[in-house]
């Protein structure tokens, strides 16, 4: 075993560390959610034929993002009377860990991937069970009503999401026989984009991740026209920002596993890199998932519960089934 | 990417570990404007701009409890479903009848639960 | 760095482990739970048993400390019992028990466990499904009815409760 500081060197010096820390790892991390900040207002101002943010650079307020980033980072801090400190900052700090964990997982090219884990599928799934936890902590320690009733919310919620979440990810295993992403995206290569057998799966794979990322049409726990951001109302401008992070880094890795599960991964045609088609069909998943936010009005915690465990569960069945026949075959009746 | 023999899974926790630091960073940064001497409307909580009145942590949600107690129980189930969709291939139709029976015991309890957690006035 | 990974991973499982028994509030002892709970399925990712690890962190802390928080919450802002104080017989007892588990430790190897599952250094993820299907198929059947009966026997017991 070679010395600890020649091991830290060769790790500094290695590509593995640009991994990390420029891309996919934190440098991009931070820029593209800044961007996304802004892509999002935008768009969703294109849809209800507004202007949006204008001001922040010549082309089209781009810059937002990073305005707001700095704005909110130079805010004081205020923590309300009566909170739990530790839990009010430690869950934002812990969710932005957690999302960044999430990235690691996904590979973007042949080859660029931080983490290539054997069970990568469960495991993103599984740290990403982690976020309503925390929010429920967050609310919690606010001591105040409003984020309680949020961090409630989200945790009803991933009661009605989680399990056909996993189950339409189910079918994705039973065909392509294994739990690790670049091996999905290698059988995909092979045999098709798994959107064509799989599309129920993949409709309820969009669904139920939307309800994990909390937006619009399932956004209960922080629904600002009922309950004022929810679990988000009392963190001040510091914290807000680290708050707002892990919503658009969750956005961000959902869409980078649907593409990865469904549409092929950084596969196609060679005419342009791998890592173009990757991103291409996950900004094609993100601007899909920001439409339904500006298309659709939010549901009731009741309704979700009940539709979470009827219809979205049987639907994830019959997609199951749907699965076993193609990959067992329809017997001969 | 394993590329100067250094462990993937270390890897992974020198990544986690990275952010963190990063994070404390900012952290850091973020402290340095301060309020010597607060308000204490400063501190309130918010309440649409009324004065606060009570504890904060009451307006408890209990008449969707079953749906945890329902969820606590069926997310093993995923786990065992994910074991055998693995091995699909190779079990081919053998594997059939026991995760069908499988599930059918366990989710036709899921009704009955279904109607108790419907019926509101219990909880 | 194996063993460091380990030893690390070690000290945070127990220490937050003591930390969930003798936290003063019941919500810190909660979280300390999910803290143990993310060592342990850190230690199984350490044993190379991935998939027990990724559904260790799904649902013990996904599903099981939601549930402990939750109802934590519900009973409200008292505060759980002041920490036991360290007396003789409870040293001893851990003593016991320590030497009880390095013992067995020591005495487990991979012989300990004759059968067709011992796979050595060569055991494949994807073997796990055949092994669980064909092996262990009546296990699996009465693991269903345990299901079934802990979400009715859960149910029903909430609701009586209620009810009074």
């Amino acid at each position: 075993m070679p010395d600890p500081i020649t091991q830290i060197i060769q790790l500094v010096t290695s590509t593995y560390f640009l991994e990390i820390v420029v891309f996919p790892g934190l440098i991009s991390i931070a820029i593209l959610g800044a961007f996304f900040t802004w892509f999002e207002r935008k768009l969703t101002a294109r849809v209800q034929l507004r202007i949006g943010p204008s001001y922040s650079s010549p082309a089209g307020g781009i810059l937002q993002g990073f305005a707001d980033i700095i704005k909110l980072l130079f805010k004081e801090l205020i923590i309300p009377e009566g909170a739990d400190r530790f839990f009010f900052i430690m869950s934002p700090v812990t969710a932005l860990i957690i999302g960044a964990a999430l990235l690691g997982l996904i590979p973007f090219a042949p080859g660029v991937q931080i983490a290539n884990v054997e069970v990568g599928l469960p495991a993103f799934l599984a740290i990403v069970t982690l976020s309503p936890t925390l929010v429920l902590l967050a609310g919690w320690s606010a001591n105040s009503k409003f984020p309680f009733i949020g961090g409630l919310r989200a945790l009803f919620q991933q009661t009605a999401y989680e399990i056909p979440l996993w189950l339409s990810a189910l079918g994705v295993v039973m065909i392509t026989g294994t739990l690790n992403l670049t091996g999905i995206v290698q059988f995909q290569q092979n045999n098709g984009w798994l959107i064509l057998p799989q599309a129920l799966g993949a409709l309820l794979f969009i669904v139920t991740s939307t309800a994990e990322m909390e937006r619009l049409p399932f956004d209960l726990p922080e629904a600002e026209s009922e309950i004022m951001m929810g679990w988000q109302a009392e963190y001040p401008g510091p914290l807000f920002m680290l708050v707002q992070g892990p919503a658009f880094i969750k956005l961000y890795a959902f869409a980078a596993l649907f593409s990865t599960l469904y549409l092929g991964g950084y596969l196609g045609p060679a005419i342009i890199p791998p890592i173009v088609w990757f991103f291409l069909k996950t900004i094609v998943i993100i601007v899909a998932v920001m439409l339904f936010r500006s298309t659709f009005p939010r549901v009731r915690l009741d309704q979700l519960l009940r539709q979470g465990w009827t219809t979205l569960l049987t639907l994830s069945i019959v997609n199951i089934v749907i699965a076993y026949f193609i990959v067992v075959g329809v017997p001969a009746i | 990417m394993v590329s100067q023999g250094i462990p993937e899974e270390t890897g992974y926790i020198i990544f986690l570990f990275a952010a963190t630091l990063a994070l404390v960073i900012t952290l850091r940064l973020v402290i340095s404007p301060r309020d010597p001497r607060p308000t204490p409307e400063k501190k309130a909580p918010f309440e649409s701009g009324q004065i606060a009145s009570g504890p904060g942590r009451t307006r408890f949600i209990i008449q969707y409890y079953p749906y945890i107690l329902m969820f606590v129980v069926y997310d093993v189930i995923a786990m065992f479903l994910f074991a055998w969709a693995l091995d699909l291939r190779a079990l081919g139709a053998s594997g059939t009848v026991p995760v069908l029976t499988f599930m059918v015991v366990a989710l036709v309890p899921l009704a009955y639960a279904l109607h108790l957690a419907g019926q509101r006035e219990n909880w | 760095m194996t063993d460091l990974t380990f030893l690390a991973l070690a000290t945070v499982t127990v220490a937050s482990a003591i930390l969930a028994l003798e936290a003063r509030d019941l919500v810190y002892g909660a979280a300390a739970l999910g803290i143990t709970f993310l060592g342990m399925a850190g230690l199984f990712f350490l044993l190379d048993a991935s998939y027990v690890g990724a559904f260790q962190i799904a649902v013990y802390i996904g599903a099981v400390v939601v549930l402990i928080l939750f109802t934590v919450m519900l009973v409200g802002p008292q505060l759980g019992e002041p920490p036991l104080e360290l007396r003789r017989l409870s040293l001893l007892t851990a003593l016991l028990v320590a030497l009880l588990l390095g013992t067995a430790g020591s005495l487990t190897s991979a012989a300990a466990f004759p059968g067709p599952d011992n796979c050595g250094g060569g055991c494949d993820l994807t073997r796990l499904g055949t092994t669980l299907i064909n092996q262990y198929g009546v296990p699996l059947e009465f693991l269903s009815l345990v299901l079934a009966a802990a979400v009715i026997g859960a149910l029903t017991l909430a609701k009586a409760d209620r009810k009074g």
